[in-house]
Parts: C-alpha cells; structure tokens; sequence
C-alpha cells in the first residue's frame, strides 16, 4: 500500500462520497463546475434535500484540500491543477466530478460518464483545461494506480464562451439546476450502502445525454 | 539522401505535456532547416492593461492568477517591484524567510510535477504519464508525494495550495506560528530524500549529446542559490539591477506568436531557467544539493537542455533542503508584514520562477494607483532559445523518420517546461502591414 504523507489531519475523516466541481472562476463558462457545486451544497442542506442527505460542512473550498465534516457527502470546488484531485477523492468510496467540457456539442448539453471501469474517451481526455494534465488524465492516472474510488462519475457541461469573465453563458446557465440536481441525485445514489463495483451494464454506456440539456 | 532538395515539414499543431497552448513548425529544405517557430496561439490575456488604475496592493493577488502553476513568483516579483517603488526592502529576517519558504514549495510542486509528469515520458518512452504508470508507478508515485509535500507548504504559508490568498505587499496577512511550520518537518524530509534518490535515476537516463548556445541569464545573491532577490547575471558579463532590465533587453512581438520575443540587446537570444540558474550559482548550491549534483557527473555549468532533468531534481533537493533550514530556524514576526506607503514612483522586481527569470515593473501614482504594468514572464525570455535548440536539434538529427523527428522536436522544447499560458500577452500589438 502507498504510504502517505504526514500534514493531512484534514483527511482524517474521509466522505463516503465526494461531490468535486472543477473549473476556472474567472473563465466564464469554465465556472460551471464550480457553481454546480456551489448549488449541490444550497440544495442539498435545505431540509427536503433530495433522500434527506446528511451533508459535511459547507464552506470555501476552492483548491483546498479535503473538508473534515461528519456528513457523508461532501461537496468541494476545485480550481487546482488536475493531479490535485487525486488527493481531495483519497479515501472516498465514490466521486462525482462536474466539469465544463468542450466536446463539440451543443452548448448547454449535459454528458454524463461512468468512468469507474471504463476509461475517458480521448475526446474528453484534455476537458477544457489548458493545464499540461487534464482532469481525464487525472483520472486515467489514478486508475493505473490504483486511486481511483470504486465508483467515479463525471458530469460534463458543453461550454460556449471560455473567455476572461466571471459570468456563464446562457445557454449553460439555463442547465446548471437542472445539473445540480442530477449531481445530487447520482451523490445520493452512491451513497446507498448496496452499491459499489461496476455499474450495471445499462449504465456502462460510455457518454450518455443527460436530462434535456437543450431547449 | 538522394532525392535533392526534397521539403520536408514537421509540424504539431497541439503541444502534449507543456502548459497552455502552442504549436510547433519546422521546415527542412534537404538538408537546410529552413524555417523553426514555436507558435504560441493561446489567446493574450491583457494582464497588464487589467492593472492600470487598481491600487498596487491589489498586483500580487491579480498577477497570481496569471498561472496555476507558479503563483508565488508571479506574487514574489509583484511585492518586490511594489516594495521597491515605495522604498521598502524585505531582504533579511523571518518575513523573507517566509517568502523563500513559500517560494520552495512553489519550486517543488512546479519541478515535481515536470520532471515526473511531463518529462519522466520522454525518456522512458511513453507517450505520457498515464501510460508510463502502468509500467513504473513506483516514479509516479514519487512524483505524486514530492508534489504533496510542495502543496503543504503553500497550502500553510500561502492560505491555499493554488492562488495563494496570503501574501501582500509588506508581507504576509498572516504569519505562522513556529508549531505550525513544524508540521512540514516530515513530509519535507521525505520529500528531500525522494529528491536525492530523484538526481540519482536521472542521472542514468540516456541524453542525446547536445548544447545550447545561448547566454545564460538569471538572479545571482552573493552566497545564496538565487531565488527572491539579486541582481541579473549573465556567463558572459551581464551584471544589471532589476532596474537596468528594460535599457538592457528588447521584447519585440513576431507573427507567428502571441507572446513576445526577448532578447539582450544588440546581443541576442538568453535563456533563463534551470541551465542559466545552475551555471551562475552551481557553486552556492546548499552542500546537500552540491554533493548530489557532483555525483550525478554535473560539471559547474550544463549546457545540455536534455540534461535539464538532473538540473531540477538538483534544484527539487535544494528547495527541500532550503525549506527545512528556514522552518528549523524560525521565529514567528512580532507583526506579520511591515507598512507600505505608495508614493508616485516606478519598482521593479525580478524573481526566479520555476522556469526562470520573472520580471515586472510598475509605474505608481502618490495614492498607489497602477499607472503602468509592464510583465515579463521566462517563456517568453526563452522563445529564441528554444527555437534555436529546435534548429540545432533538427539539424543533427536528420536521418530520423518524420515521426522520430517530430517526437525528438517536441522533447526540445519540453527540456525547457515551457508555461505557455504565462507567457501569452502580447499587448503593444502593433502589427506592421507595410
């Protein structure tokens, strides 16, 4: 087993399912992950939250590192360098990843992939960082070392404008509930202590469409 | 070859394993390389012109954003030109200190993930990391934890991994306490014997016989490994303040980029970065790092940019050791940062980033009113150079197939971890049609 590095007293008490929403704040739509995430953790602390989750403690995360909290989802932003993550999903049972993507669909359209056995296909491989590695590289790597969680799920919203500026375009603004919801639902899904391993063969398809993505 | 003056052109429209986004385009006619660019299509960013008018306090959390990857210098140049323009000088005690410190971790997590990530490919023979964690992991790994290691130390001293939030010109918004900065102790140590083992693998790797030409710049400090502070060195005669920058090199914007090509004036191309720091200050090397680098067979100046491997797992042992010997022997400041009253005047800072030499200058009014920001980032100081190794390169390896040369090309400029994102921000665009 790999030894870990001391100076983590903050990872002491790890989520059984980690909700990371990545991006780029000051890159328009490249925020997207990050205010999915931000709307997960409104949403999933109002009391009819969806199947009543138990939520760890809210708060700035942006590129921090893991959040103690007592609750077993927990909900993070990230805006570091893709390796990064295979720190904040250390020890988790499950991730949900939520990121703006540039696959050349729609913008606004949702993707939805279970990379938990199955590996990113290229076209996703580089997301829409500029970062010599990419969030699917990030996960690529953590698979061949065997630090990936059991079950990893990636959100991916098609991105129009990837220019400086802090607002969303339209078109993905006019998704993002409608993500935050799926986001929490698939955290809350995997949180049911039955599940684990690879997902049913129905669910293994590579890049689903999620919801109604577009008008 | 027997076909004449066949053309051959060696292009990747889409660089792998370097920051940001740019291109690369040789031309062969025969046996004559006529034509090498590194294009640099990444979009400018108009950084400097966002400055005008925010107060000068606001400069190091701005220019941080400019890359995730090497914040803290765009931070440390930014307070040091800030400093300098108010008459201020943070040159000894424990806010330097914390700075360096912090600096470290920055070098740390910038060289680890370089070395191991992006370069560690190239000489095992695998398209990327992904690929060659399979086959070692066990050097992915010590990747992974020399990076953490770094993260610690600017998640402590900076306030966050990534954009530290923490620095301000004068100092810091808040200062450790010496119970804090202990718990780095460890994952340091590991860190530096990663770092030791780290120079001896690198050492064995297989580098193709080269050297690059070009005059070696970077920061020298009389008995210190430069990295926050000195005057700008070159190994041939180049001795200038930081002030002197703008009189000594010339940026000048070329069409097939869009960032700006430095060079000495009236004398040409530099280079910045690991090369240049070693070659100027190999001998103030902590003995640690010096010891090391002796038994990987490094002379006092390397020349070889493959061999810039060995140079940063020789820097990654330094800035261990170095971070270590400023936690031993800290005492947390009565104050964490001193007063800095703007006054109209222009400051200068010069810092050694990951890549090499980071200069800015800043024009302020009486009220600390940016008037003018001028950013000098060291990709785009080594766009020459590594045009120019590209031509040297090329010319001695034209027996290789398209796909060889084309990899082998790519690895040139990879030696040199180009931040392209840094580096785009052409901003006097002043294009001359004719």
């Amino acid at each position: 087993m790999a030894e870990r590095a001391a100076g983590e007293a903050t990872v002491a008490e790890q989520p059984a399912v980690v909700v990371i929403g990545v991006g780029n704040a000051l890159r328009q739509d490249d925020g997207a992950g990050l205010e999915v995430a931000r709307r997960v953790r409104t949403r999933a602390s109002a009391p009819e939250a969806a199947g009543g989750v138990e939520m760890a403690g809210g708060g700035e995360v942006a590129g921090a590192g893991p959040m103690a909290g007592g609750g077993e989802i927990t909900v993070l932003e990230y805006e570091g360098e893709p390796l990064g993550l295979l720190e904040l999903w250390d020890g988790a049972r499950a991730a949900v990843l939520v990121d703006a993507i540039r696959s050349g669909a729609a913008p606004g359209a949702i993707h939805r992939l279970d990379a938990s056995c199955e590996p990113i296909p290229a076209l996703l491989r580089g997301s829409s960082s500029t970062h010599a590695v990419g969030v699917g590289e990030a996960i690529e790597l953590a698979r061949a070392l065997d630090r990936l969680p059991e079950r990893v799920v990636v959100y991916g919203v098609e991105g129009l404008c990837f220019d400086a500026g802090s607002e969303l375009s339209e078109e993905v603004e006019r998704v993002i509930d409608t993500l935050a919801e799926a986001v929490l639902r698939e955290a809350a899904d995997l949180l049911a202590p039955q599940r684990g391993g690879c997902p049913d063969a129905d669910r293994a398809s590579s890049l689903s469409r999620y919801g109604e993505g577009r008008e | 070859m027997s076909e004449g003056k066949r053309t051959r052109v060696i292009r990747t429209d889409y660089l792998a394993r370097v920051e940001g986004e740019g291109a690369m385009y040789v031309k062969l006619d025969g046996r004559e390389v006529a034509e090498v660019k590194l294009r640099i299509y990444e979009p400018p960013r108009f950084f400097e012109a966002l400055l005008r008018g925010r107060a000068f306090t606001e400069a190091p959390d701005v220019t941080a954003r400019i890359c995730g990857i090497c914040p803290v210098a765009y931070q440390m140049s930014a307070v040091r030109a800030m400093e300098d323009a108010c008459g201020v000088a943070i040159d000894a005690g424990p806010l330097r200190d914390l700075r360096r410190l912090l600096y470290c971790g920055e070098w740390i997590e910038s060289h680890s993930l370089h070395v191991y990530m992006l370069h560690a490919p190239d000489f095992l023979g695998y398209a990327g990391a992904v690929e060659m964690a399979h086959d070692h992991c066990e050097i992915v790994e010590q990747g992974l934890q020399m990076k953490k290691s770094g993260n610690a130390v600017m998640a402590l001293v900076g306030g966050r991994e990534v954009h530290p939030i923490n620095v301000r010109v004068g100092g810091f918004y808040r200062a450790p306490t010496r119970a804090e900065l202990r718990t780095l102790v460890d994952p340091l140590e590991r860190a530096r014997e990663t770092a030791l083992a780290t120079v001896r693998w690198a050492a064995t790797l297989e580098f193709p016989d080269v050297e690059c030409a070009p005059e070696l710049v970077a920061l020298s400090e009389p008995g210190a490994y430069a990295i926050d502070r000195g005057r700008i060195l070159s190994d041939r005669g180049l001795d200038i303040a930081p002030a002197e920058f703008d009189a000594h090199i010339v940026e000048e914007h070329v069409e097939h980029s869009n960032a700006l090509h430095a060079r000495i004036r009236e004398r040409g191309t530099y280079l910045t970065g690991p090369l240049a720091r070693y070659a100027l200050s190999s001998a103030q090397l902590r003995p640690l790092a010096r010891d090391a680098a002796r038994e990987a067979g490094l002379g006092p100046v390397c020349r070889n940019p493959f061999q810039s491997i060995v140079v940063r797992a020789v820097e990654l042992v330094q800035a261990c050791d170095e971070a270590l010997a400023i936690v031993a022997g800290y005492e947390q400041p009565d104050a964490p940062a001193v007063e800095v009253t703007p006054r109209r005047a222009v400051g200068h800072g010069a810092t050694e980033a990951p890549r090499g030499l980071l200069y800015h200058r800043y024009e302020i009014d009486e009220d600390g009113t940016i008037l003018d920001a001028t950013i000098v980032p060291p990709t785009s100081q080594n766009q020459l150079a590594i045009e120019e190794d590209l031509r040297a390169v090329v010319e001695r390896s034209l027996e290789l197939s398209d796909e060889q040369l084309s990899l082998r090309c790519e690895q040139t400029i990879r030696n040199h971890d180009p931040c392209i994102s840094c580096a785009t921000h052409f901003l006097k665009l002043t294009v001359d049609r004719g």
